[in-house]
C-alpha cells in the first residue's frame, strides 16, 4: 500500500485543491459577420507540448524556434479539434501565428479566417480541443454573430453548441431601445421628480412676491416647451459624449449631483430663485442627468454595429416618457391652480417633500449610506 | 463533469477591476460583456518574438528527467493495452500523485481523461481514483458514490475509507467521519485510522482527546510524509487548545523533515499571522508565489508590513482569481472569500463568497473565515451555519467561539439566537 500517498491524498482533501497554477483552458474568440468569419485561438504552449511534443531538444524550455518549426503541426491538431458551421462547414485556415501571455504562461496564438456556405441562419461550433488528453480542459468562448454577442464554456459534456443567428432588424432593435429609454425616465424617480419640480409652478406667475394662476393654457404649454426641450437638449448632449465614451465622469458623482438637481429645483418652489430661467435649470442639470442615462444604456450594452441607432432609440423613448407625463400633468395642475390646496399643499407641501427625499438621496450618495434605499 | 459547468452569467459577475464593480451595482447584459472583455482581451496583445532562442515557456519536466521518463513509459504501456485497467489506474495514480506534489491541476485534468475511459469500471481502486478526482472538483456525492462501489468490490480497500472520512470531515458529518475510521480500524490501518479519529475527535469537541490520537499515533508513524502530516495537524490542534508554544514546536519539527508541503507552509504561515508574525511569513513564502494559496498568506504578511511587493501580489491574487471565474471555477472561494476580505476590505463580497463556500464546505478554517467575514460586514444572518456547526460540533478553539459570539452580537436582527 502506499500510506505515503494516502495521507497526502488525505491533506488534500481537508484543505482542497491545491491553486498553484491553473487547469487548462483555450481563449477563442470568433467574430461571424455574415459568411465571413475571423477569429483568434490561443492556447496554452503547455497544452500543445503536452499534446505534440514541442520540446525538441528535450531542455525542459520551449523557444520561439521550436514553435514555429511546428506551426503547421500545431495548427493541424487545433483546426482538426473545432468545427464551425453556418450552412455547412467553414473551414478554417489560419493566417498568423503569434504569443501572448496569459495568468499561467505563454500561449500560442492563432489567428484564422473562414468562408461559410451561407451568410444567415445558426451557427453551430464543434469543440474537441485537448478533451481526450485533459478532462478538466475548458475552451471559453466568445462569438459574434452578425454584431451579437455570445459567450460559453466549452466542456468535455458540451461540445456542440448552436448559436442563434437569426438577426435583430434594425427596426426591432430601435423599438427596444425606446422601450427602455420609456421604461427607465418611468421608473427613475429622481428625473421625475426633478421634471416634476420644474413643471409644477408652470401654471402659475409669480406677481408681487406671490403666485398667481396664468390666464390661458397657451402660457404654460410655452412654458413647458422651454423647460422641456433645454432639459431634453442638454441630457441628449451628454449622454451621446458618454455613450459614445467621449466623457466619462465617476457614477457617485453624477448620482449625487442628480439629486443635488432635485434639491435645488424643488427649493426653488418654495423659495423662488430663477423663476422665468427656469429653463436654464432645466438646461444645466440636465447635462448631468444625460451622464445618468449614459450609465443605464451602458449596462444595457450597446451593440458596437448599431451605436448610432440605439442611442437615438433610447433618447426617443426617454422624450416619449417625458411626454406622457407632461401631457398627464399639465391638465390637471393647470385646473388646479387657482386653489389654495395647489399653491400650498402641492407646490410648497409637495416641494418640501421632495427636496427632503432628494437630500436623503443626497446624503446617500454622496457618503455611500444606505438609509432609504434597499 | 457537469457540475463545472455553469451559467456564463454566473461566471462573468463581478470582474475584478474596481471602476467597473462601482458603476455596475447590478450584474447585467453589460457586467457579462466586460466579463468577457477581460477574461479574453485584457492580455490582448499577441506578439511575434524577434527572436528564435526566445524561450516562451519553462515546461515542469525536462524530457530526459525520471518524472518525464516514467510517465512516458506509463503512457506508452496504456497505449500497448488501452483496455487494461491497472495500467490505466498505474498511469491516473502518477498524475494525481504529480498534481499533489506540484499543485498543479492539469495534471489532474491528464488523470481524469485516463479515467473516463473506463466508464464502466469494476475495479476498485480505479473507482476510488476517480472519487478522488470527483472531490477534487467538490463533487462529494459523486465521489462518495465512486469510493462505496469500491468498497462494494473489495471491502478491504482502505484508501476508500480514508476518503470517505475526509469527504465527511468537510462536510461536518463527524458521525459519518467516525464509521469511516472505524472501517480503517477494522483493516488494522492503524497509522490512517489514527489520523482519520484524531481530527474526528478534534472537529467535534474534543480537542484533548484528539491531540491525544493524533500524538500516538505520530509515535507509530515510520515515514517521514505520514510524519509530517501529522505533525501539522498535530501543530493546528495545539494552536486550537491555546498551546502556541507546543503548535510552533510541531510546526518546526514538520518543517525540519525538509519536504516540500504546501498545505504545511500555509498552516504554518496561518499560525504565524494569528501570532502577529508577518515577516516570518515572508521569509518563509518567498520562493512560493506561484502556489495560490500561498501567494496569498504572502501577500497578507507583505501588506500588513506594508512592503513594496504587496500590490504587485495582490493584482496576482486578482488575475488568477478572475481567471479561475472565467472558466466556472468554484473551488476557491474560500480563499478568494479571505483575499476580498483581508486584502481588499470587500466585506460583502467576502460574505457571499464565504457563504456558499460554507454550503460545500465545513471545516473550521471554512467556518471561521465567514464568522469573520459576517463580522466585518455586520451580517449576522449569513454566518447561522457557522454557529450552527459551533452549537452541534462543540468545536472548543477560544477564537472561532468569539468569532461565533460575535458574529451573532454584531446586529440583532436576523437571528433567533
Amino acid at each position: 500500500m502506499r500510506w505515503r500517498q494516502l495521507l497526502v491524498c488525505f491533506w488534500l482533501v481537508l484543505c482542497g485543491p491545491v491553486l498553484a497554477h491553473k487547469a487548462s483552458d483555450s481563449y477563442l474568440v470568433i467574430d461571424v459577420q455574415g459568411a465571413q468569419v475571423s477569429g483568434q485561438w490561443d492556447i496554452a504552449l503547455r497544452d500543445i507540448d503536452f499534446a505534440l511534443g514541442l520540446d525538441t531538444d528535450g531542455n525542459g524550455e520551449i523557444t520561439w524556434g521550436e514553435l514555429r518549426a511546428r506551426h503547421d503541426a500545431v495548427a493541424a491538431w487545433a483546426f482538426n479539434a473545432l468545427t464551425l458551421e453556418r450552412g455547412g462547414a467553414c473551414p478554417l485556415q489560419v493566417t498568423q501565428h503569434q504569443v501572448d501571455e496569459h495568468t499561467d504562461g505563454t500561449y500560442a496564438v492563432l489567428k484564422f479566417i473562414a468562408t461559410c456556405p451561407t451568410s444567415t441562419g445558426d451557427v453551430a461550433l464543434d469543440y474537441r480541443l485537448l478533451f481526450d488528453l485533459d478532462g478538466l480542459h475548458r475552451g471559453l468562448l466568445r462569438l459574434d454573430i452578425d454584431g451579437l454577442t455570445h459567450s460559453s464554456v466549452i466542456a468535455p459534456d458540451s461540445r456542440r453548441q448552436t448559436f442563434s443567428g437569426e438577426r435583430v432588424s434594425r427596426w426591432t432593435q430601435l423599438q427596444q431601445f425606446m422601450e427602455q429609454g420609456v421604461w427607465h425616465i418611468w421608473i427613475g424617480f429622481d428625473h421625475i421628480l426633478f421634471l416634476l419640480s420644474l413643471l409644477l409652478p408652470v401654471v402659475l406667475v409669480r406677481v408681487n412676491g406671490g403666485w398667481r394662476g396664468v390666464d390661458r393654457m397657451g402660457e404654460s404649454v410655452r412654458e413647458v416647451l422651454w423647460v422641456v426641450t433645454s432639459f431634453t437638449v442638454a441630457h441628449s448632449i451628454t449622454l451621446s459624449l458618454a455613450a459614445l465614451g467621449f466623457i466619462s465622469l465617476p457614477s457617485w458623482l453624477v448620482e449625487s449631483a442628480i439629486a443635488l438637481s432635485v434639491v435645488v429645483a424643488a427649493f426653488n418652489n418654495i423659495v423662488p430663485m430663477f423663476n422665468r430661467l427656469r429653463w436654464l435649470v432645466a438646461f444645466g442639470f440636465g447635462l448631468i442627468h444625460g451622464f445618468g442615462f449614459a450609465s443605464v444604456l451602458a449596462e444595457l450594452g450597446l451593440p458596437q454595429d448599431a451605436l448610432v441607432l440605439s442611442l437615438v432609440g433610447f433618447n426617443l423613448g426617454v422624450e416619449a416618457g417625458q411626454l406622457a407625463i407632461v401631457v398627464a400633468l399639465l391638465p390637471v395642475i393647470y385646473w388646479l391652480r387657482n386653489t389654495a390646496f395647489y399653491r400650498r399643499g402641492v407646490l410648497v407641501g409637495g416641494s418640501l417633500l421632495i427636496m427632503l427625499l432628494a437630500s436623503v438621496w443626497l446624503a446617500e450618495r454622496l457618503f455611500d449610506l444606505k438609509l432609504i434605499t434597499t | 463533469m457537469a457540475n463545472t459547468k455553469i451559467g456564463v452569467e454566473e461566471m462573468y459577475c463581478n470582474p475584478q477591476p474596481l471602476l467597473w464593480r462601482n458603476l455596475l451595482p447590478q450584474c447585467g447584459g453589460f457586467c457579462v460583456l466586460m466579463g468577457l472583455l477581460l477574461a479574453l482581451n485584457v492580455q490582448a496583445a499577441p506578439r511575434t518574438p524577434a527572436s528564435d532562442t526566445e524561450v516562451l515557456e519553462k515546461l515542469p519536466t525536462r524530457a530526459g528527467d525520471n518524472t518525464a521518463r516514467e510517465l512516458s513509459s506509463l503512457r506508452a504501456a496504456l497505449v500497448q493495452a488501452p483496455t487494461d485497467e491497472a495500467k490505466a489506474t498505474e498511469l491516473a495514480t502518477r498524475y494525481f500523485d504529480l498534481a499533489m506534489a506540484r499543485g498543479d491541476p492539469r495534471y489532474i485534468g491528464y488523470a481524469d481523461a485516463v479515467v473516463q475511459r473506463f466508464p464502466a469500471t469494476r475495479s476498485a481502486p480505479l473507482l476510488t481514483l476517480r472519487g478522488m478526482l470527483r472531490q477534487y472538483r467538490h463533487d462529494f456525492a459523486g465521489a462518495l458514490g465512486d469510493f462505496d462501489a469500491a468498497l462494494k468490490q473489495n471491502p478491504s480497500h482502505a484508501d476508500a475509507y480514508a476518503w470517505r472520512g475526509a469527504i465527511f470531515l468537510v462536510k461536518a458529518d463527524y458521525a459519518a467521519a467516525q464509521q469511516a475510521c472505524d472501517g480503517l480500524q477494522r483493516l488494522e490501518r492503524d497509522v490512517l485510522a489514527g489520523g482519520c479519529l484524531g481530527l474526528t475527535q478534534a472537529y467535534g469537541g474534543q480537542l484533548d482527546a484528539g491531540y491525544q490520537t493524533l500524538q500516538k499515533t505520530l509515535d507509530q508513524a515510520g515515514f517521514p510524509d505520514n510524519q509530517l502530516w501529522l505533525l501539522t495537524r498535530l501543530g493546528e490542534v495545539a494552536a486550537w487548545r491555546g498551546q502556541p508554544a507546543q503548535a510552533e514546536a510541531h510546526y518546526r519539527a514538520a518543517l525540519a523533515l525538509g519536504r516540500d508541503d504546501v498545505y504545511l507552509l500555509a498552516a504554518w504561515a496561518d499560525f504565524l499571522l494569528d501570532a502577529g508574525q508577518p515577516a516570518e511569513v515572508v521569509k518563509w513564502l518567498q520562493p512560493w508565489e506561484s502556489a495560490d494559496g500561498l501567494l496569498l498568506r504572502l501577500a497578507e504578511a507583505e501588506t500588513a508590513l506594508k512592503l513594496p511587493d504587496a500590490a504587485r501580489h495582490r493584482q496576482m491574487l486578482a488575475d488568477r482569481f478572475a481567471a479561475a471565474r472565467a472558466r466556472g471555477d468554484t473551488t476557491h472561494r474560500a480563499e478568494e472569500a479571505r483575499f476580498e476580505l483581508r486584502l481588499r476590505q470587500d466585506a460583502k463580497t467576502a460574505v457571499r463568497l464565504a457563504a456558499e463556500n460554507y454550503a460545500v464546505q465545513r471545516e473550521p478554517r471554512d467556518a471561521r473565515i465567514l464568522l469573520e467575514a459576517a463580522i466585518a460586514a455586520q451580517d449576522n444572518a449569513s454566518a447561522q451555519p457557522a454557529r450552527d456547526w459551533l452549537r452541534s460540533s462543540g468545536f472548543e478553539d477560544a477564537r472561532t467561539r468569539r468569532l461565533g459570539q460575535a458574529s451573532g452580537d454584531s446586529a440583532k436582527t436576523g437571528s433567533t439566537r
